[in-house]
This record gives C-alpha cells, structure tokens and sequence, in this order.
C-alpha cells in the first residue's frame, strides 16, 4: 500500500503545484491585461486605419473602374461608329463603282456614234407630238418684154423690172391622220407689196385609200394648177398660156375633197382618183371672155351655183420595167355661176420621163352659157413641154469641172396656146384686178408673167425656150426667151358687150430671168 | 347639184368612217423596216421625179419627212403603202 500513498501524496503534490502555477499565472495575466489591451487598442487602430486606407484604395479603385467602364462604354460607341463608318464606307465604295461603270457606260455611249433613227426619234420626242414645218419657195426675176404689138387702142410701152415673190408653206401636223396646210404669197410685184392667201386646207388622212381636203385649194384639174405652179417646181418662168392671162379653167376652188391613190399591178402601177365640190367658177365680170378669178379674187355675191369635179389618172408602167414613167389623166369641173349658167370643163393630161427626159402637157376645154341670149364663151388650151438633163453630157477636150458646170443644165422647151371666141378689154387693161390671185394683171410683166399684149389674143401662141442652171434639186436659175406668136381670129368685147373683131395682132418677144430657192 | 353635192358628203363620212385611221403608225419589225426601205429606194426617183426633182432625204429632219410626206401623198394621191416606204427611206438618208 505504500505505493498508493506514494502515488496519492504524488497526485496531491502535483495538483497543489498545478493549484499553484494556475495562481501564479493569473498573477501575471492581471499584470499583462493593460499591455495587452494597449496593444489591441493599438492593432485595432492600426486595424482601422488599414481598413480606411484599405476603403480609400477600394474607392480609389471603385473610381478607377468607373472610368475604366466609362471608357470602354466610350469605346464601345466609338468601335460602334467605326463599324457604321465602315459600313458606310463600303456602301459609298459600292456606289463609287457603280457610279464609275454608269459612267463608263456613258463615255462608251458618248464615244460611239449614235444611230440616226435613235437621234430623230430624241428629236421627235423633245419636239412633242404635234409637229410644224414650214416649206414653200422664194424667188426674184428680172422681166423683159418689148411690147412690140398694140391691142384695141391700149396704151403700152416696153417694159422691164424686177420682182420679188415668197410663197410659205405652213404644215401642221396634229396627229397622223390630221394634217393643216396653207401656203401665202407674198410679193413685190406690179402691184406694190402685197399678200394673198393661195391655200389653206384641212387633210384628213380617213383610211389607206381617202383622204378628205376641206379649204381653200388649187383646182385639181390636169396637173398644172397643183403640181406645176410652185415656181421651183415649174422648170419655166412662166405658165403656159391656158394657165396664164386667158385661163381656161379657175385656178382654185373652196369646198371639199375626197382624193385617194392604190396599186392596182405590180410596183409603180397605180390608178387615183379625185372627186370635190365647192362654191364654183367665178368671172371677172359676164361679158364674153371675162377672165376666170380665184374665189379670193373677187368678191362675188353670184355663189349659189356650187360645182363638181372629177379626175383620174392612172400610172401603167412598174417600176421594174425600166420603161420610165407614163402617167395619163382626165379631169372635169363643171358648176354654175351669176345663179344659174352652167360653166363646163373638161381635160385630158399625160406625162412621161424616163432617164433625163421629161415630156408633159395638157389639153383642155371650157364651155360657159352666157346670160340674156349672148353666144356661149368657148374656150380651148393645150400645152406640150420637153425638157432634158446634161447629165451625162462629156464634152470631149473639156476640163472635168467644166462638164461638172454642163452637167447642171437643163434645156427646155415649150409650146402653148388658147384659142377663146373673145377677150374682155377691161381684164387687157388691168381694171379687173383679177391679177391679185396670180393671174396677169394688165399690161405690165409680174413674177413669173411677162405682160406681153400678144398673150391677150383671143388665139395666143407661145413658144418658151428656157435654159435652166440646177445648183441643187431644189435651187435653181432660170432663163427663158418667149416668142409670142398670136394667130388671126376671135373679137375684142368692151365692158358694154360692144364686140369689135381683133384683126392680125403683133408678134412679141419676152426675156425672164428668175433665181429660184425652194425649200 | 345639191343632192349631188350631199351624196359626196354623205358618202364621204360613211366609208370613212367604216375605214380606220390611215396613217397609223404600226409597230413593225427590223426585217419590215429594211423591206420598206428597199422599196422607198426604189420609188423616191421614180414618184418625186413625176413632179419635180427627188430631193435627198438628208435635206430635212425626220420628223419633217412626216409633215412632207403627208402633203405630198395627198398632192400626188400616193398609195398609202408606197407612202410608208417612202418615209422610211427618206428618214434613213
């Protein structure tokens, strides 16, 4: 048992000393709390100014960051415009290259020439569709005539002057199958400065075979009135004498007009037609061999006759056959005039080129019933006219240019005449004024008229020789030398009625020199 | 004459009337162009020279071959097909 008293006084011993440093340790611990608190109160400042330090480097950072957000927001926006910009860059490059092939293809375009249907039709497109034109011929003469004959007691001298004619063309053309045309003459002629409506006319193209005319025409009568009478077109300076001072038929009408043309064989052979109505024939006045007037001549309240007409032509050879052109017509007008007396007309026409010869002529014939028992006024006139080209003239030895000059002339000839029971002496010595539609006016030469007395035989006669000098199709100087060659016959007829036999007449010669544009 | 001259209006309005617009201007091919060009070559001597000179197609504008051409169909009664051939070629020139 000494050993469990041994370990009971160790274990007694032991926990006094533990009793004991437990004693002693918290003795030293009252002796180290103040330190300890000292020096915790020290950390926990240390703490605190770590944590506000710490805090401020936070907030520093939160700043930084703030910024740093910022300026990636900016940049976000700033990538974003630069992407936009990027964008729109492409987009202008894209445009660029389409501009410049837009271009390209304009230079190309602009380079290359243009097609002279693509251009008329630009043209017609910036001219709109209603179009206008003007056309017609201008010209000025030099009229010589000697005068050499006296007729019934007129006076006369030999004459010389010159003149100026402008005849316009107006067309407008609405639709196409509407068309307004109207041609005025104006001249400085025997009369003074003057103005004259020659035509002015509706066209209304109805199908491929009619046409409708509604105005003031040329007589479609034979050839001469509408297709001859342009002065650039005439290859004479003047009119044959059926056209000229003794008429035989009126040279215009105001009514209306069917006309139509077709093929009837092959190329080149066609047959026309022409039918029209209208106020009539009017006169200078109702004594025999009173001169024929335009319906713009003379106002004349002896209307109510009305008139018809009619003619016909037809081309028989094709084009194919080399055989030239042949055309054969006959015409009719026929009307009353003073209210009642019939005026009667008929004619029968040819015309005929082939290479440089050119053949045409007329024969006509007029029969008007005379009021209070007086005989009829007969009428008759026929012309024949030939002419040819020097085109294919080579005078051997000349110089080439010399034949070129050769080559531009063209010679004519030309036989008319009228054969009238009697001539109206107040139409010789101009007191009728019919001349102002074109027709002669007394004694004294006009444009395109050389006033000889001789053309105012009842049974005048003339030879025309001209020499024409073609600078271009439609530009031209003409000469022509007439002889007036009037054959016995026929009477004299005051404006009383007093009828006086006309007995041997005079020749006569006539120069004309005319310069000549048409256009 | 009066009946007479009534007749010719009367008849005048009703055939034209049934007829269609002449000129009317028709969509035609490239081959119909050369073919009424050929055939305006062919009668521009032959119908121009019948009154006066043939003046070149060079001469005026192409619209203005309308307005001629329309004039001188009524003047010389042309054939309205010929009249087609010869406004091609003049315009051609």
């Amino acid at each position: 048992m000494p050993g469990r008293r041994i370990f009971s006084i160790f274990l007694l011993a032991f926990g006094l000393v533990a009793l004991s440093l437990v004693g002693l340790a918290r003795a030293a611990d009252s002796d180290g709390s103040a330190a300890d608190l000292k020096e915790i109160k020290s950390e926990m400042r240390q703490l605190r100014e770590e944590r506000k330090r710490d805090r401020e480097v936070i907030h520093s950072l939160e700043i930084k960051v703030q910024q740093l957000e910022t300026k990636d927001s900016k940049v976000e926006t700033t990538t974003q415009q630069l992407h936009a910009t990027d964008q729109k860059l492409k987009e202008t490059t894209v445009e660029l290259q389409q501009t410049n092939a837009q271009v390209q293809t304009l230079q190309t375009k602009v380079d290359a020439p243009i097609a002279a249907s693509e251009f008329g039709d630009a043209i017609s497109r910036y001219l709109g569709t209603h179009s206008f034109t003007v056309a017609g011929a201008a010209g000025g003469s030099f009229n010589y005539d000697q005068q050499s004959g006296a007729l019934d007691g007129v006076s006369h001298v030999s004459q010389n002057s010159f003149f100026f004619d402008w005849e316009p063309m107006f067309l407008y053309r609405p639709t196409d199958w509407i068309m307004f045309e109207g041609v005025i003459s104006t001249a400085f002629g025997s009369t003074g400065t003057g103005a004259d409506l020659s035509t002015a006319d509706f066209q209304i193209f109805l199908n491929d075979y009619m046409t409708v005319v509604a105005g003031l025409f040329d007589q479609p009568f034979g050839d001469w009135y509408e297709s001859q009478s342009p002065m650039w077109v005439n290859r004479f300076v003047t009119a044959p004498l059926p056209f000229g001072a003794e008429a035989v038929v009126p040279g215009g009408e105001i009514g209306v007009q069917l006309r139509g043309g077709m093929q009837f064989g092959a190329l080149g052979q066609d047959v026309d037609y022409t039918v029209w109505g209208g106020n009539g024939p009017n006169f200078s006045s109702n004594v025999l061999g009173a001169a024929v007037s335009s319906p713009t001549a003379v106002a004349n309240s002896q209307t109510n006759g009305k008139s018809i007409g009619a003619r016909f032509r037809i081309y028989p050879l094709p084009v194919d056959s080399q055989m030239g052109r042949l055309e054969l017509g006959a015409s009719t007008y026929n009307g009353k005039w003073a209210n009642g007396n019939w005026f009667n007309s008929w004619g029968v026409d040819f015309n005929y080129f082939i290479g440089n010869l050119q053949a045409r002529g007329e024969w006509m014939e007029s029969y008007r019933q005379m009021p209070e028992g007086m005989g009829s006024d007969n009428r008759q006139g026929w012309y024949v006219q030939a002419g040819y080209f020097l085109n294919d003239l080579n005078v051997p030895g000349f110089p080439d240019k010399l034949n070129g000059y050769l080559h531009r002339f063209e010679p004519l000839v030309r036989y008319s005449g009228v054969n009238q029971r009697a001539v109206s002496t107040d139409d010789i010595a101009g007191a009728t004024g019919v001349g102002q539609g074109g027709f002669q006016t007394g004694l004294v030469p006009d444009f395109g008229i050389n006033g000889s007395p001789a053309t105012y035989a009842p049974h005048a006669r003339e030879v025309a020789l001209a020499l024409d000098y073609w600078i271009t199709p439609s530009i031209v100087w003409q000469n022509e030398f007439d002889l007036e060659l009037p054959q016995n016959g026929g009477a004299f007829v005051s404006p009383s009625g007093a009828v006086t036999p006309a007995g041997p007449i005079p020749n006569d010669r006539a120069f004309l020199s005319q310069f000549t544009i048409g256009f | 004459m009066r009946k007479i001259f009534a007749a010719i209006v009367l008849a005048t309005l009703t055939i034209g009337f049934v007829g269609a617009p002449a000129s009317a201007q028709e969509n035609i091919s490239p081959a119909e162009h050369k073919r009424l060009f050929r055939e305006g070559a062919q009668l521009w001597p032959v119908y121009c020279n019948t009154c006066h000179n043939a003046r070149p197609g060079s001469e005026k504008a192409p619209y203005e071959w309308d307005l001629i051409i329309m004039h001188m169909r009524t003047l010389g009664n042309l054939p309205a097909g010929d009249v087609r051939a010869l406004v091609e070629y003049l315009k051609a020139r």
